[in-house]
């Protein structure tokens, strides 16, 4: 079995759900400030609130952070069963 | 050579990542100087202090807020530069104690570079009542750094922090060396570009270790500096490590080490903080709801309007006047208009008028006394009040954590017009005053995002324009004086949304570029601090009061003489005959298409000239050239119709703010282009705004 089989964007996370980051695609500044937040692969990041539109909320080393949806498509996690 | 101990001066570096607290204690330390708001990002100056202890003379400076030292951001190059020059004695890193885990990152890099730091942990007092629970000495002993908890609330900690740092600063404790952490599989590449740059060290002004995991990281400002000490061919090994690091495994090295950097934190602070699950409060659920479609951004705009409404009602009576007015009230309207604060300082100004040319007798000094300066600072300065009120509630939705959860409401429809939410910060701002508004356009990662903002922000009517509108508003019958404030408001967003709308589908043309993407820490939502409230209000009137002391008060001296002195330079009663009517005539014919008359064309033509200045002045220029005193009684005399006045309104609100705002776009942009452009985009759109609107006020 593939070890990415399981793997889905941030984007479609729903709410109260849990992740593991695997990767962050793309270049520029965004993902430096993004690395900087905490959010490298290995972390754990809990969706606190996505409603299918607007900017998700999740929850990275204790702290919310509000996402655009842009990146969050670009940020590849593996879900967590809690 | 050891650092003399006797040294009684000192310069003290404090540093953090935004929203940690940085500004209140820098306040705390120092009397009030730099600005704070739940809002991360707001310190995009550098601000210095002074305060004695012990004897010692410590100067403190509040750098920006950061998130880690690359070379990202103008504010990460500023904080990076300033602790490598050397200067500081001592570095003081603030950790906010809710959220360790992640602001201590910023730290652990500054301990990389620097073995002169002390730990601050900031807002302990709060720290119990979110569940955080920290082992500070573990901590310490674990990196080897003095770590003291502070509260700017309560003051707990603040001389013990004092104490450490100097004693850091003289050596007397703390590390000796800067931290080295085990950057494991990566070690190989870290030691063969540290072991390149070995041979260079006594050039290099940056520690080599620091440099080399920079390197690495693909710090590009580092690596143009490393290139010309060392060398093309040393820069070019250089990036063939990075290359190689990249090709065996397959990451973005700054990926890696940034990883690495946030593996050895859990394992210094993992035992040593405890969360504990606290129930989330009644009102942090209800902050919730502007995550929600629909229900945030009006929940945000209901809250916007309604904090205008109160601040209005207080200062002018209005809208509260016209309510009971059409509820039949009249002599209850009359009486919220007569006993508002604005009202009563009316009455004091033109009392104080009166009673000097009544003591003093009438001659050509009273005059200018009484009709030049005190009406002409009087009729601004009745706005204090509003001002005040107005900066309270900013300052309770900045300081409470309000405001970035209102960014994130609008974030979707502020998108539709090329703008994140980032945006609402600086746009909320405007409101008060555009300078600091558009200083605050720093904190917008976008860069493009940030120049359009830095051409459109200005539309957005300050309270000095607000002063304008209302004055204009005094003079109607009260039910369209309140549509006269709802149309210079409207007229203000729809010109910044449309503005933006434009250069955003223009930009997307040119470069391709896709929506505007948000990434926002949502601080702790927390019940703003008495002290920090406090700073706000005081910092808005201490500004409103020098201007009206200043410029206002120079320019109401200037304004008499020109309105009362001749071209052969004698006294003279006419204004019509004096050196403003002969150097505005020429300026008269712009408001000849609104229909206004020769007569006093070139009065509002000279006050809008005046209006360049600073806006408030539009209206002391309105009331001493018609030698009245109060805007009600100018603009009643000047016959305008209701048409008119909403034209004028109109511009009034749209072009050129003051001087001070061109100045600050110009040391924002450092580009005359850019500058100048904003000034003709303005006039041009207030010109034709103003021509607009009088076509579509006369069919109506
Ligand atoms: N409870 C508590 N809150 C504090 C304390 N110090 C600061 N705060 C709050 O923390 C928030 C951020 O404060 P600032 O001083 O603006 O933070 P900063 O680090 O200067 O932020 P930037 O300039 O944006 O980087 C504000 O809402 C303050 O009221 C404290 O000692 N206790
Ligand atoms: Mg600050």
């Amino acid at each position: 079995m593939n070890a990415y089989s399981r793997t889905v964007v941030l984007e479609e996370l729903p709410s109260g759900s849990r992740a593991r980051i695997v990767e962050i695609i793309g270049r520029g500044g965004w993902i430096y400030r993004l690395y900087q937040m905490g959010l490298t692969p290995g972390v754990i990041v809990d969706v606190v609130m996505n409603i299918g539109r607007g900017p998700i909320i999740i929850r990275v080393m204790g702290v919310e952070v509000a996402i655009g949806r842009g990146i969050a498509r670009r940020i590849i996690v593996e879900p967590i069963n809690t | 050579m050891s650092r003399s101990t006797h040294k009684k001066e000192y310069e003290i570096a404090i540093i953090g990542q935004p929203n940690v607290g940085k500004s209140t204690l820098f306040n705390i330390l120092t009397g009030r100087k730099a600005r704070v708001a739940n809002w991360p990002g707001v310190t995009v100056e550098v601000h210095a202090g002074e305060t004695d202890f012990n004897g010692s003379r410590i100067k403190l400076i509040d750098l920006p807020g950061i998130y880690g030292f690359s070379t990202l951001s103008l504010e990460e190059r500023i904080a990076r530069n300033y602790i490598l020059s050397g200067r500081p004695d001592a570095v003081i890193v603030l950790v906010d104690s809710l959220n360790p885990e992640r602001t201590m990152y910023l730290a652990i890099q500054a301990l990389e570079m620097t073995e002169k730091v002390v730990i601050g942990f900031t807002k302990s007092d709060a720290a119990h009542a979110h569940g955080v629970h920290i082992n500070y000495d573990l901590i310490s002993k674990r990196l080897g750094v003095p770590v003291v908890p502070v509260s700017a609330a309560t003051l707990r900690g603040i001389r013990s922090l004092l104490r450490t740092t100097i004693d850091v600063a003289q050596g007397r404790t703390g590390r000796k060396k800067p931290l080295r952490i085990d950057y494991g599989e990566l070690e190989p590449y870290v030691s063969s570009v540290e072991s390149l740059l070995k041979q260079y060290e006594d050039r290099m002004e940056y520690p080599i270790r620091w440099t080399a995991l920079r390197l690495l990281e693909g710090d590009n400002d580092l690596y143009k500096y490393v290139r010309g000490v060392c060398g093309e061919d040393i820069a070019e090994e250089i990036a063939k490590v990075r290359e190689e690091i990249k090709r065996i495994f397959h990451r973005d090295p700054a990926e890696l080490l940034a990883k690495k950097r946030f593996e050895y934190l859990q394992r210094i602070l993992g035992d040593a903080i405890v969360r504990l699950e606290i129930k989330k409060g009644g009102f942090e659920r209800f902050t919730r709801l502007f995550y929600r479609p629909f229900i945030g951004p009006v929940l945000s705009l209901t809250i916007l309007l309604g904090m205008f409404m109160i601040a209005f009602t207080i200062n002018t009576g209005f809208p509260l006047n016209i309510l009971l007015d059409s509820l039949g009230m009249h002599d209850a309207a009359s009486a919220v208009e007569e006993y508002s604060i604005g009202g009563l300082m009316e009455k004091l100004f033109s009392w104080i008028s009166s009673w000097i040319i009544n003591s003093f007798g009438e001659s050509w000094l009273t005059d200018l006394v009484a009709n030049g300066i005190i009406s002409g600072v009087g009729s601004v300065l009745i706005f204090l009040p509003l001002i005040m009120i107005v900066s309270l509630f900013l300052a309770i939705l900045e300081d409470s954590g309000i405001a970035p959860r209102m960014a994130v409401s609008l974030h979707g429809p502020l998108s539709k017009i090329g703008v994140s939410g980032h945006a609402i910060f600086p746009m909320t701002m405007s409101l008060g005053c555009n300078v600091p508004a558009i200083l605050a356009t720093r904190a917008i990662p976008s860069r493009s995002e940030r120049l359009r903002l830095l051409m459109t922000l200005p539309f957005i009517p300050c309270q000095a324009r607000l002063v304008v509108i209302l004055a204009f508003a005094s003079s109607l019958v009260s039910g369209y004086g309140a549509l006269l404030v709802v149309l210079g408001y409207s007229a203000a967003f729809l010109a910044f949304a449309v503005v933006n709308k434009i250069l955003y589908i223009y930009e997307k043309k040119k470069t391709g570029r896709k929506e505007p993407e948000i990434v926002l820490e949502l601080p702790p939502i927390h019940r703003p601090l008495g002290k920090v409230l406090w700073w706000h209000v005081w910092d808005n009137s201490k500004h409103f009061l020098k201007k009206a002391g200043t410029i206002i008060f120079s320019l109401s001296i200037l304004i008499w003489f020109l309105v009362n002195v001749s071209p052969s330079l004698a006294l003279t009663d006419d204004p019509g005959e004096s050196l403003a009517a002969v150097f505005s005539h020429y300026l008269s014919p712009i408001v000849y298409p609104i229909g206004i008359e020769p007569g006093k064309a070139w009065i509002i033509a000279f006050a809008l000239l005046i209006g360049f200045i600073a806006k408030e002045a539009v209206i002391e220029t309105l009331t001493i050239l018609t030698g009245t005193a109060s805007p009600q009684q100018a603009l009643t005399l000047l016959g305008l119709t209701a048409s008119q006045l909403s034209a004028l309104t109109v511009f009034v609100v749209l072009y050129v703010p003051c001087i001070a705002t061109i100045a600050v776009i110009y040391s924002e942009s450092r580009s005359v282009r850019h500058t100048l452009a904003t000034i003709a985009l303005m006039l041009g759109v207030a010109y034709v705004a103003m021509l607009i609107t009088y076509g579509l006020s006369l069919i109506i």
